[in-house]
C-alpha cells in the first residue's frame, strides 16, 4: 500500500500539487486510520492532508480519480482472457507464447515489468517516447519472434481458416500490446514530464522575452508569478529595531535587576517589518513593444505580491497604473494599460517630469525606483536632470534595459547620460535575467 | 463495540446538526481525522462560511472548553502563550529583601551567606508568576480542550513560526522553566481568510480543510436549521435569490451569514414572498458596499423571477 500512495504522491508532484514528505507520512496514517474500502472516504480523507490550497484541492480530485482508477488495489481484476483450450497439435515454442497461453496475469504484468527495467522505463521523460518506450518492452519481451511463429501457422490451419491457437495467440498478443502500452502510460505519469512543463519553463526563462509568443501569455504569468512570489518571499522579511514604539516590560525589567528594580535603561519591542517602497516604470511604447506585455506581466505580478509598490507605463505621458492592477485581472489589466498608454513615441524627457510632478515629494531614502526600458527617446531632451533629482532623493535607482549591451547608444538609445544617474544599470532581456535583478534590487531595497 | 471511521463521520455529522451546525461529509472527515490523528485543521474559505462557528460547535460537541485566540497584526507571545506578573516579582524582591537577614543569620564569611542564599528556596521563575494566555491555557487544561486561533492570516509570520512547535509536539518551551507538554492534546483550529499566504512549514503541519460557499440544498438546509420560522417557500426563494447574487461581479459576495441574516430580516418583516420592493429595501442586509447594491439593483427582477421559477 505505502507504495502505491508513494507512487500517487508522484502523480500529484507531477500535476504541480507539492506534497512533501512530512504530509505523505500523514497520509499513510490516515490510510491506516480508514482503511481502504471506502473510496469516497479515502478521497475526502487524503485530500485534506496531501492538498492545500483550492487550487491544489481541484487538481488533487482530479489526479485522485485518473490514479485510482487505473490502478489495482480497489478491483481485484479478473483474468479477462478466454479459457484455453489447450488440446492443439501444434506446438507454441517461443517462452512469450507459453506465458501467453498460461494466461497468468501476475506472471505478464511481472515480465512486462522486467523487460520495462531492462528499456530503462524510468528515464521517459516526454510524451513523445510512449512509442518507443512500448515498442522496446515489446521487443524485449520477444514479441518479434512469437510474431513470426504465428505468422508461420497462418498456413498450417485447416480449409484456409486460421486454427484455433492462432486465433487464441493473436488475440493475447493484442492484449499484450495494450497492457504494455497500458503500463508505459502509467510509468510516464509517473515519471515523465507529464505536461510538459519543466521543459517549457526552462525554454521560457532563456528564451529572449521579445521572442515569446503571445499565445503562451497565460503560462508565463504562472511562471512569473511563481518568480516573483518566490523573491518576494525570500526578501520580505527584515526587521528592523525601531527606537520607538511599545515598551519591552519583560526585557526592560530584566535588565534592570541589578539596579534594584529601579529602571534605568528601557528597552523597545522590536517593532515593524520594514517593507520595499519600491515605484516603478516601464516604458510601453512602440520600441519595447514586445518586451512591454512581459515586463508589464512581471509588473503586474510584483504588485500582486509586493504591497508596498507603485507603478506606472508611460510613452509619451507618464500614468500610474497601481490602482488598475490591484483591480484588475492580468490580461485586461495589460491590454488597459497598453491601450491607454501604449503605442506612441517614446518621450523620455515628458515621462520624468511627469513622474516628478507626479510623485517627487513621496520619494525618501528608503524608496527605489526601477525603469524598465531602452532608454531610445527620438532624439528628443532627455531632461538627465530630471533623473539626477530623482536619483538624489532616493535610495537607488535602477534601470533594465531590454536590449543587449552592444546596442546601448546607438541609433536614438541615450542611455549614457542616464546611466550617470542610476545606481546601476542592467540588462534584462530574458526571464532568467529578470528573475536575477529583481533579486539583488529586493535584497537592496530593504 | 468499536465503530469504523464512517460510522464516527456520520455521528458527528448528526451530533454537529444537532447543535445546527449543518456540514457536509468533508467537513464531518476533515473533524474526525483531527481528532484521530491528533492534528490541527487549518481552514480556509471566504468571509461568512461557518470557519469560526465549527470550531464552536466541535466545543460544544465535544463537550470540551473553548479558548480562543484572535489574531491581529503585533500580536507576540506575551498576549498569546504567557507572560511573567512583573508586578508581584518586584514586590518579591521587596519582601525577599526584608528577609534577607533572617536568611542570613549566623552566616559567617561571604562563601558561607553565599551558600545559604543559594540554599534558600527561589520562585521568582514559577508558575506562581506566570500568567498563563489562551494557547498555554489550553495545553494544561487536563480535560483536553478546543483552542481556535482565528484569522491567522492577521498575524506576523513571526507569530506562525511561534506556533510551529505549539502544533506539532504540543508543547510550549519557557525558558526559565522548562517545557510544559499537554496532558490532553487540544484539538486545534486555525482559521484563515486568506489575506495573506500561510506559510508552508505551518501548512504541512496541519489538515487543510476548504470550506466554499454551501450549494442551494446545503444553503436551505442551513438557513431551515437557523431559522426555523422562515415559511419554506420563501425560504427556497431566498436561497436561490443569495445563490443567483453570488454569480455576479461582486466586490463582496453575501456569505452564509448574511443569507441567514436576511431570513431574519424577513421574518421581522412578516413577508409572505419575496418581491422585487422587498428584496430592494432589504438589499443593504445582504450586500455591504453601495457599489455592490448599485450592480444588483438592475439584476433583481432577473432574480426574483429566477428564484420563483424554481
Amino acid at each position: 500500500m505505502d507504495r502505491v500512495l508513494t507512487d500517487f504522491v508522484k502523480v500529484l508532484r507531477n500535476s504541480n500539487i507539492q506534497a512533501s514528505p512530512a504530509e505523505t507520512i500523514d497520509a499513510i496514517e490516515v490510510i491506516n486510520n480508514i482503511g481502504l474500502e471506502d473510496k469516497e472516504l479515502l478521497k475526502r480523507s487524503l485530500s485534506l492532508t496531501l492538498s492545500k490550497t483550492p487550487q491544489e484541492k481541484d487538481d488533487f480530485y482530479k489526479c485522485f480519480e485518473d490514479f485510482f482508477n487505473s490502478e489495482m488495489i480497489l478491483d481485484n481484476s479478473k483474468s479477462e482472457l478466454p479459457e484455453i483450450k489447450n488440446n492443439q497439435s501444434i506446438e507454441v515454442n517461443s517462452d512469450l507464447g507459453n506465458l501467453l497461453l498460461k494466461s497468468d496475469q501476475a506472471e505478464t504484468m511481472l515480465a512486462i515489468a522486467e523487460a520495462a527495467e531492462d528499456a530503462n522505463i524510468s528515464e521517459i521523460k516526454y510524451f513523445t517516447q510512449r512509442a518507443v518506450f512500448t515498442r522496446r518492452i515489446l521487443e524485449n519481451m520477444g514479441v518479434s519472434v512469437l510474431e513470426d511463429e504465428v505468422r508461420l501457422m497462418s498456413g498450417v490451419g485447416q480449409d484456409g481458416q486460421p486454427s484455433a491457437l492462432e486465433k487464441e495467440l493473436r488475440l493475447n498478443l493484442s492484449n499484450l500490446r495494450e497492457k504494455v502500452s497500458d503500463y508505459v502510460e502509467k510509468q510516464f505519469l509517473l515519471h515523465g514530464d507529464v505536461s510538459g512543463e519543466h521543459l517549457r519553463e526552462k525554454i521560457f526563462k532563456s528564451l529572449n522575452m521579445g521572442q515569446i509568443d503571445k499565445s503562451y501569455m497565460h503560462e508565463v504569468h504562472s511562471l512569473v508569478r511563481k518568480m516573483a512570489k518566490k523573491l518576494a518571499n525570500l526578501h520580505s522579511r527584515r526587521k528592523k529595531n525601531h527606537r520607538k514604539g511599545k515598551l519591552d516590560i519583560r526585557k526592560t525589567l530584566r535588565e534592570n535587576w541589578s539596579n534594584q528594580g529601579i529602571l534605568f535603561g528601557l528597552n523597545w519591542k522590536y517593532k515593524k517589518v520594514d517593507r520595499p517602497k519600491i515605484y516603478v516604470i516601464c516604458d510601453v511604447s512602440g520600441s519595447v513593444g514586445a518586451y512591454a506585455r512581459f515586463m508589464l506581466m512581471f509588473l503586474f505580478s510584483l504588485t500582486e505580491v509586493v504591497s508596498k509598490i507603485r507603478a506606472f507605463v508611460f510613452s509619451s505621458e507618464l500614468g500610474e497604473v497601481t490602482e488598475d492592477f490591484k483591480k484588475q485581472q492580468l490580461e485586461p489589466a495589460i491590454e488597459h494599460a497598453l491601450s491607454r498608454h501604449g503605442g506612441g513615441s517614446t518621450d523620455y524627457g515628458q515621462a520624468l517630469s511627469d513622474f516628478v510632478s507626479l510623485c517627487l515629494e513621496d520619494i525618501d531614502r528608503k524608496t527605489t525606483i526601477v525603469i524598465l526600458g531602452d532608454a531610445r527617446n527620438n532624439f528628443g531632451p532627455d531632461k538627465s536632470n530630471l533623473l539626477k533629482l530623482i536619483y538624489e532623493r532616493s535610495k537607488q535607482v535602477y534601470w533594465l534595459n531590454p536590449e543587449g549591451e552592444y546596442r546601448w547608444d546607438t541609433g536614438d538609445s541615450v542611455m549614457t547620460s542616464y546611466s550617470a544617474h542610476c545606481t546601476k544599470v542592467m540588462q534584462c532581456g530574458t526571464l532568467d535575467q529578470l528573475e536575477r535583478v529583481i533579486s539583488t534590487l529586493l535584497r537592496t531595497a530593504i | 463495540m468499536i465503530k469504523g471511521p464512517s460510522e464516527e463521520i456520520s455521528e458527528i455529522k448528526k451530533g454537529f446538526q444537532k447543535l445546527k451546525y449543518i456540514c457536509n461529509d468533508q467537513i464531518a472527515t476533515a473533524v474526525y481525522l483531527a481528532k484521530a490523528l491528533d492534528k490541527p485543521i487549518l481552514i480556509e474559505g471566504p468571509p461568512g462560511v461557518g470557519k469560526t462557528e465549527l470550531a464552536n460547535t466541535a466545543s460544544l460537541f465535544f463537550d470540551k472548553e473553548l479558548y480562543r485566540l484572535q489574531c491581529y497584526e503585533g500580536l507576540d507571545e506575551s498576549k498569546a502563550l504567557y507572560e511573567w506578573r512583573y508586578g508581584k516579582q518586584l514586590l518579591y524582591t521587596q519582601i525577599l529583601k526584608e528577609q534577607l537577614g533572617d536568611v542570613l543569620k549566623g552566616a559567617k564569611g561571604l562563601k558561607e551567606s553565599l551558600s545559604k542564599l543559594m540554599d534558600f528556596e527561589d520562585i521568582f521563575f514559577s508558575e506562581d508568576f506566570l500568567e498563563s494566555r489562551p494557547l498555554l491555557q489550553s495545553l494544561s487544561n487536563r480535560d483536553g480542550s478546543v483552542l481556535l486561533i482565528d484569522e491567522i492570516d492577521k498575524s506576523d509570520e513571526e507569530f506562525e513560526a511561534l506556533l510551529l512547535e505549539i502544533l506539532s509536539e504540543f508543547q510550549v518551551s519557557i525558558p526559565e522553566l522548562g517545557t510544559i507538554k499537554a496532558e490532553q492534546r487540544p484539538l486545534v483550529f486555525l482559521t484563515s481568510n486568506n489575506s495573506r499566504e500561510i506559510g508552508d512549514a505551518l501548512k504541512r503541519r496541519c489538515l487543510h480543510l476548504y470550506i466554499p460557499f454551501p450549494d442551494a440544498k446545503l444553503e436551505r438546509k442551513i438557513v431551515k436549521s437557523r431559522v426555523p420560522d422562515l415559511n419554506q417557500n420563501i425560504q427556497k426563494q431566498l436561497v436561490s435569490f443569495v445563490q443567483g447574487l453570488r454569480d455576479l461581479d461582486l466586490k463582496k459576495v453575501p456569505a452564509i451569514s448574511e443569507t441567514i441574516d436576511w431570513a431574519r430580516t424577513l421574518i421581522l418583516l412578516s413577508a409572505e414572498e419575496l418581491n422585487e420592493d422587498l428584496a430592494r429595501e432589504t438589499l443593504n442586509v445582504l450586500l455591504k458596499y453601495q457599489q455592490d447594491i448599485e450592480v444588483s439593483q438592475k439584476e433583481i427582477p432577473r432574480l426574483i423571477k429566477e428564484s420563483t421559477a424554481r
